[in-house]
């Protein structure tokens, strides 16, 4: 099993932090093989961010992601700029407030919206990583929040620890209510 | 969850290379650390201003990088094993430093993410545009110890043996990685506890022989200079043998500091030959090769050059089902580990040298290789190559690349 997970949005939204989280989940929490790697310029906000994680039980060679399994866009930017570098069946999650598309094959999430709510706009990362990790196969919830209580002083724990939940919490509503809506379909 | 209390997963960690790095340093014995953030090696310097103390050493942010190399410098002086980390431009400002430091035959270890270059060039995009900077960057002749570690494991191992073979040679050694191995996350096994690196007399070092400043007088002169340290700059002959000596050091002693790992090679056609970051989708390449399958492979498999050069028995045995393609990681990039090569490659016709640089590398593999075709593989930029790149380049050398 190899997993390639890219990443992109824009410096300052975490992007780096949320991929970060994701490998430790899986590397040390799951015990996969993990490979974490990031781009990005040399402004500290505003300029194109990308990461990518690659997690597999096999040794990792090649710490790259060429074509993704998993596609995160936290911006329309970074959507526009790798959404054709996906694989056929990928798993495409973007955060609805900010990205724009007519693709049905996606996920969406209005991360950045349900941030603003909270009061801390700057957890839209973990928003987006509550949401993804209900869509990932093999990673536990509760690995994720162990992970968080790891990375994060006390006093902001909690507030990024809500934002996962959040983020979870609505990506299992959508999901359900998605089944329900294809089972409606069915009979006729 | 359970897998993550066993004994075996308790010193795992998730680190990024420049952490790891940090943390092979203070495993090592380093005490002492000054430095003057830069990216993309600013992680490391973090992590020393916050865990030195906790180890009871000291950590100093610099006026700049010129004086983080002369401090090192002279905390090695007063006992203290000490490193610094840099990138392109502050490695530039501490050649002056690693000349003396090499005249002297004092052991540090400096550490140097490239980034792209020249100048301030790239800040965040990798290159190994500095490989003969770390070879031959400071004035007059010395040899040096140059480490090219491609894993966040391997930053953590190799700046311990850095920090060994600093003292068994008292040299400086340089620990070159680059942006990708730097910024990197992957899981390493740490070890506990601090080892205990001692520095021995060695009849191979000039002066002092013994530890400097340790219960025994020591004069530390940065011109040539007799085993007392004095000067002999004036006296031709023993000046002469004086640089010998430094060099000879070192160079007369590669079977004990050369490293090379070789992958498939057993029965390999063609080599790759790459160090640092660019290993990684080489092994990637490697492994892709080895599953092509095209009727055009035939032809090129020289299975009658096969029967001459290793005998009908060796190749009744081996497989003409694929492209036989090995790789040879160099660990050491310098001293040039040539006997190893020589060694490693001597079957192949074809040796292929991707580096992230204009093509440097490989002209010390053209030098030690003369009887085969060796083909630079440069790449300028910032980006690593990918395992497709490099595999084209594979079939296009054999003769298979439409």
């Amino acid at each position: 099993m190899r997993i390639n997970v890219r990443f992109a949005g824009a410096g300052g939204q975490g992007v780096i932090l949320a991929s970060v989280l994701l490998a430790e989940g899986y590397g040390l929490g799951e015990n996969y093989n993990i490979s974490q790697t990031q781009s990005y310029g040399p402004e500290a906000r505003g300029g194109a961010c990308k990461a990518e994680v690659v997690i597999s039980d096999d040794d990792i060679d090649y710490m790259k992601v060429d074509t993704a399994d998993v596609f995160i866009a936290l911006n329309q930017v970074g959507y526009d700029k790798y959404k054709d570098t996906v694989k056929k069946n990928a798993i495409v999650l973007i955060n609805s407030t900010l990205v724009e598309t007519d693709s049905p094959d996606v996920y969406r999430i209005n991360a950045t919206e349900i941030a603003e709510d909270m009061g801390k706009p700057f957890v839209v990362n973990m928003v987006m990583l509550g949401a993804l990790t209900k869509l990932l196969p093999k990673l536990h919830y509760g690995t994720i929040v162990e992970e968080i209580k790891n990375k994060f002083a006390a006093s902001i724990a909690g507030i990024n620890l809500d934002a996962f939940s959040k983020g979870y919490t609505v990506m299992e509503t959508e999901l359900k209510e998605e089944k329900a809506g294809m089972e409606e379909k069915k009979p006729a | 969850m359970e897998k993550r209390t066993s004994e075996a997963a308790k010193n795992q960690a998730v680190l990024q290379g420049n952490e790891a790095c940090a943390r092979g340093a203070l495993y090592a014995g380093c005490r002492f650390f000054a430095g003057y953030p830069i990216t993309p090696s600013t992680e490391i310097i973090e992590m020393m201003s916050s865990e030195m103390q906790k180890c009871g050493g000291a950590f100093i942010q610099m006026e700049d990088e010129i004086g983080s190399a002369c401090a090192i410098i002279g905390a090695r002086w007063g006992g203290k094993k000490a490193m610094t980390a840099t990138s392109g431009p502050g490695y530039t400002l501490m050649q002056e430093a690693i000349g003396f430091a090499a005249v002297t035959e004092t052991p540090i270890v400096i550490v140097n993410v490239q980034r792209g270059g020249p100048s301030t060039g790239q800040p965040t995009l990798s290159s190994q545009q500095d490989i003969y900077q770390a070879r031959y960057g400071s004035h007059g002749d010395y040899e040096i110890i140059v480490l090219s570690p491609s894993s966040v494991q391997e930053m953590y191992d190799f700046t311990v043996r850095a920090f060994e073979l600093a003292e068994q040679f008292r040299t400086p050694v340089i620990l070159l990685a680059d942006e990708v191995i730097g910024h990197m996350r992957e899981k390493v096994v740490l070890k506990d506890g601090s080892k205990n690196i001692r520095s021995v007399k060695q009849k191979y070092v000039v002066s002092p022989q013994a530890d400097f400043f340790q219960g025994e007088n020591t004069l530390v002169e940065g011109q040539l200079h007799d085993s007392m340290g004095r000067r002999i700059g004036h006296m031709a002959s023993k000046s002469g043998e004086f640089i010998n000596n430094i060099n000879k050091k070192i160079s007369d002693h590669i079977d004990v500091i050369a490293d090379i790992k070789t992958y498939f090679m057993d029965d390999a056609d063609v080599a790759i030959v790459a160090y640092g970051s660019v290993v990684r989708p080489a092994i990637n390449a490697v492994k892709l090769a080895r599953k092509v399958e095209d009727d055009r492979i035939k032809p090129k498999l020289r299975i009658f050059k096969d029967i001459v050069k290793k005998g009908v028995q060796k190749t009744i045995n081996t497989d003409y089902s694929h492209l036989k393609v090995g790789l040879v990681k160099i660990n050491t990039v310098w001293p040039f580990p040539e006997e190893l090569l020589k060694e490693a490659t001597k079957d192949v016709h074809t040796v292929i040298v991707p580096e992230m640089n204009v093509g440097k590398y490989c002209r010390e593999v053209e030098r030690v290789l003369k009887d085969k075709t060796v083909i630079p593989m440069s790449k300028c930029g910032g980006d690593i190559h990918t395992p497709q790149e490099i595999l084209d380049e594979i079939l296009k050398e054999v003769g298979v690349d439409e």
